[in-house]
């Protein structure tokens, strides 16, 4: 039930949210870009089981792609999104192939070292990047050349939000597709599925790129609609915080992962607001309550609240 | 010649800092098997009861540092009690993020205790001065660290090889059930444990306090550079860790001698080669 | 605001609009770092800020001020525009301030170049951004300023051999190419230029290269906080000093984490447009008015730049009130003296020429602090950065 319901009042709450909040249309546009990456992650963690800490490896990919296609070849939004998923997914390929041969801790490690170097080298290679300055001069052309983007950020809005719509309705059908019950399959009982004769590490390696290819449209979308693209988007802290967001939500539903982007993204906004210096204080409750009382996460809240607060989840 | 030496003296000085500030989370992450992102937190309560025994309430710096791990441990306690002994049993990610959000609150503490600027901690004047090694110098307190990590390998080597505890905390993180139906009370091993990891972090925090200064952000900033020392070294093996420490130490300091330029990448780089090829660390630990 | 965004403005907000503040009272929109690492910046720039405001009133000619402050937590450009996107529509600020780090300024300025809104740069100190839009303007200093004159002062004291250790990120890079740039176009050599990776946590390998190479001096620059904290340290134990190869820096002995140094520190030589300890009324004027609103304060180079932008920002109010560009022209001929010295506005690179002082850290007998002491103006100077 949830599952059909959920993306449904979602898309309703993102359209509510839009005439509500009319002044904060770059926050709410953040949102859903951050929600976009952070579905990547749920693909390659929640999905296929790959414990990651480096997503924003291309992410960061995808930034830069979007925004060099831009300055250099042509500012047309959607083909910027294009060339930065085949950029998240040309690196994810390529690093998941030595990456994806480890796991637990090990496997941590190295998607943690694929984006640090990535971070380093677009800090070295300063000509083209633009270094720890930022990369600037990005002027995007309308979306469809129908739609310029404008200064309340009312394109922007509708364009993150219908590309977030289209990866999740992407990863719905994929998800039920073949490919999608076999990575679940590999996600609970690798070695069964590898009896049954599936190659769980090519499995698992499809998925990566894919994840890879979807941060990259994250990055991309990122890039054009703040116009400027900076070291951070390779940073450690993004990689953590959408994993913190998705866990938050809950792993392995879709909605769950945009639940749990919009509920950390809006508490940080309003804790900071009010009490910037305090605000980790509220983070780190909300998320060890979680933790201890809704152990999967904030899609598990109807089902909490229906055994009407009874035991604790947690133990 | 002179170069040799000087990777050698300074490698193996910042490999033991590496040491004593991953070798708690080599305990509760390698030994007990939890996923303690909250590690760089005990070092920060350590280093910052340090600060404030030292710096503000103007004690020597020996006494400030046993007190302040001393005070550390005492808390460590408690948590393990109300936190820690409810999450061993989660899965990795539920750990990951308990311990992060764990994490955040001691920052908060501390920032809201302290401040966020650094919080140094007051060195002896006589670890101050430098210590002539003939074809250079080094600082005295530099060789007091390569002390303390040298004594704490052999102590730790002999607490979990050589002594009941040792025995009893391997057959309880092997199986706990079977632990127990021998009559060892598992729950005050993990805690005797935790302590001891939360206690080493601490030391840590302070004693390498002169290379990874203690302000309120330190889990975050350092805390890839404890896992990554743990995961090279693999998973509950002390030796392990030491190992990995010291290697991780002369290599960067190597590419830093050598090559500047491209340090980060080179030691990035070659972590993702040892990983590679040895993905459960240098030193596997029998089963 | 021009009138088209005006007109779109108010085409989306008018029936959403909350009561609209009276006419009078304009509003400067400030982001900055309240949380995380960076917090103290955030901090120090509030702090000058309502010192200003206590001392001079909540009015600027006819208009009442009132500052928002909102909290970007760090380098992020992402959230540094949707802040000032929501500061411009929601709170229809009319000036913007702040800015740290240099992609957060940067994030802006195709919105105020589109509204026409004056934003006063309180630190980010790359030369270019001022280049992006006519709208910047800046209250602190460019790399330039302060490495290039340093490096003439090094020349003039008779040391001829340098080396650089510079963090190797943008910052660090154009530090490192003013000083050598100034340094060799007097005569001098530049023996060695190590760029330090930014995540460097043991100096040691680059202090041991400076010493085996035996300049006069290393000229070095690092962001704040832990970096700077660690190097001066391991330029001390390492005996370089002893060695007599001077320490030459720019911001590493700033004031607020100046004491943290401890001893290790007296005797650090930099350049640099401000310090806690100059001698003048306004500095005593300002130091007293910011302790005695906030005891723990300690006024650096973070609180001068922001209480100077407030200034800057009064007088722009007072005397084009929400016109942008006529404050934007007011603003060009602007001079005052303030806590740092004497400063007068560049009209072609809206940064401040100023006074760019040779210090030397010292411990204040008075009051047993360390203080950076200053022997001496060793130039006057606008950006010099503005054309490389």
């Amino acid at each position: 039930m949830m599952n059909r319901i959920a993306p449904f009042a979602l898309l309703a709450l993102a359209v509510a949210l839009y005439f509500a909040l009319p002044y904060n249309l770059a926050f709410l546009t953040r949102i859903l870009i951050m929600a976009v990456l952070v579905l990547s992650l749920d693909l390659v963690l929640g999905f296929a089981g790959i414990a990651t800490l480096g997503q924003a490896a291309f992410y960061g990919a995808g930034a830069y792609a979007a925004g060099l296609f831009a300055i250099h070849a042509w500012a047309d939004p959607i083909a910027g999104l294009v060339v930065a998923g085949v950029a998240g997914a040309v690196l994810a390929f390529i690093s998941g192939l030595i990456v994806l041969r480890a796991h637990g801790l090990t496997l941590i490690m190295l998607t943690i070292a694929v984006a640090a170097i990535c971070h380093e080298i677009a800090n070295k290679a300063r000509d083209v990047t633009g270094g720890a300055d930022g990369l600037r001069g990005i002027r995007m052309e309308p979306v469809l050349g129908l739609f310029e983007f404008d200064f309340v950020g009312q394109t922007g809005f509708w364009y993150a939000l219908a590309v977030l719509a289209a990866v999740f309705t992407f990863l719905t059908l994929l998800t039920r597709a073949p490919f999608g019950l076999s990575l679940r399959g590999i996600h609970e009982s690798p070695e069964r599925m590898a009896a049954i004769g599936t190659s769980v590490y090519w499995r698992r390696v499809a998925a990566y790129t894919l994840g890879g290819a979807i941060a990259g449209v994250a990055g991309a979308l990122s890039a054009q609609v703040t116009q400027l693209v900076s070291l951070e988007s390779f940073s450690f802290t993004l990689s953590a915080e959408a994993l913190i967001m998705l866990i938050l939500g809950g792993t392995g539903r879709l909605y769950g992962a945009v639940l749990g982007t919009l509920v950390f993204m809006f508490v940080h906004h309003w804790a900071a607001a009010n009490d910037p210096f305090n605000w980790l204080f509220v983070i780190g409750a909300l998320v060890l309550a979680v933790v201890f009382f809704l152990p999967r996460g904030l899609v598990a809240v109807p089902t909490a609240l229906k055994r009407l607060g009874g035991q604790n989840a947690g133990s | 010649m002179t170069l040799f030496l000087n990777i050698l003296v300074d490698g193996v000085a910042y490999g033991m800092i590496l040491f004593m500030i991953s070798v708690g989370l080599s305990v509760t992450m390698g030994l007990m098997r939890v996923v303690n992102l909250a590690h760089g937190g005990f070092a920060l309560l350590g280093g910052t009861f340090a600060h404030w025994f030292a710096a503000e309430l103007g004690l020597p710096f020996w006494p400030a540092l046993v007190l302040a791990v001393a005070l550390t441990v005492a808390l460590s306690l408690p948590l393990e009690r109300v936190i820690y002994r409810r999450i061993y049993g989660f899965t990795d990610l539920q750990q990951v993020l308990a311990t992060i959000g764990l994490t955040f609150l001691m920052i908060a503490s501390v920032n809201l205790w302290q401040g966020s600027s650094l919080l140094p901690v007051p060195l002896l004047e006589g670890l101050k001065a430098s210590v002539d090694l003939g074809f250079r110098t080094l600082p005295a307190h530099r060789l007091m660290v390569i002390a303390a990590g040298l004594a704490v390998v052999l102590g730790l080597w002999w607490l979990l090889e050589r002594t009941r505890f040792g025995i009893r905390l391997r057959a309880a993180v092997d199986n706990r059930g079977t632990a127990s139906a021998h009559g060892i009370n598992t729950d005050r091993i993990f805690m005797a444990a935790f302590g001891l990891g939360a206690g080493l972090a601490a030391l840590g925090g302070v004693l390498g306090a002169e290379i990874l200064p203690i302000d309120a952000y330190y889990p975050l900033r350092y805390m890839v550079l404890f896992l990554i020392v743990v995961a090279v070294g693999g998973m509950g093996s002390i030796a392990g860790s030491f190992l990995a420490a010291i290697g991780l130490g002369l290599l960067e300091t190597a590419a830093r001698y050598l090559a500047p330029d491209f340090a980060t990448i080179l030691f990035f780089a070659l972590v993702m080669a040892l990983l590679a090829l040895r993905p459960n660390g240098l030193i596997v630990r029998a089963q | 605001m021009t009138r088209a965004i005006r007109a779109a403005l108010v085409a989306v907000t008018a029936t959403l609009l909350p009561a609209a503040s009276p006419a009078d009272t304009i509003k400067v929109g400030v982001v900055a770092p309240f949380s995380g690492p960076f917090a103290i910046y955030g901090k120090q720039y509030q702090e000058a800020v309502e010192t200003y405001v206590a001392q001079h009133g909540t009015t600027a000619g006819e208009h009442e001020i009132e500052f928002i402050y909102k909290d970007v937590g760090g380098p992020n450009p992402d959230q540094s525009r949707a802040l000032a996107q929501e500061l411009l529509i929601r709170d229809q600020v009319d000036y913007l301030a702040g800015f740290t780090f240099t992609p957060n300024a940067l994030a802006v300025g195709p919105l105020i170049e589109q509204s026409q809104t004056p934003t006063v740069i309180f630190n980010a100190a790359t030369s270019s951004i001022n280049k992006e839009s006519e709208f910047y303007l800046r209250t602190s200093y460019t790399l330039w300023q302060v490495s290039a004159p340093l490096a003439e002062w090094a020349y003039d004291q008779g040391m001829r051999t340098v080396a650089t250790t510079v963090t190797d990120y943008g910052p660090g890079i154009d530090a490192e190419n003013a000083f050598k740039a100034a340094f060799e176009a007097k005569g001098g050599e530049v023996v060695d230029a190590i760029r330090m990776p930014l995540a460097t946590t043991d100096f040691t390998p680059f202090i041991q290269r400076v010493r085996d190479a035996a300049p006069d001096a290393v000229f070095t620059f690092l962001p704040g906080g832990p970096p700077t904290f660690t190097y001066t340290k391991t330029y001390n134990e390492n005996g370089l000093a002893e060695a007599g190869i001077k320490f030459l820096g720019t911001a590493e002995t700033e004031e607020v984490n100046l004491q943290g140094l401890g001893d290790a520190a007296i005797g650090l030589t930099t350049a640099y447009h401000y310090s806690g300890a100059h001698d003048s009324d306004e500095n005593r004027a300002f130091q007293a008015k910011l302790t005695e609103l906030f005891p723990d304060a300690i006024a650096n180079w973070a609180s001068v730049g922001a209480y100077d932008g407030t200034h800057l920002i009064y007088q722009m109010v007072a005397a084009a009130g929400t016109d942008g560009p006529a404050a934007v022209e007011a603003a060009k001929t602007l001079e005052w003296e303030s806590p740092r010295g004497p400063v007068k506005m560049d009209p072609e690179t809206r940064t401040l020429i100023q006074n760019v002082y040779i210090r030397e850290v010292a411990r204040d007998e008075a009051t047993g602090q360390l203080v950076n002491r200053e022997t001496g103006v060793i130039a006057t100077v606008g950006d010099l950065g503005w054309d490389k």
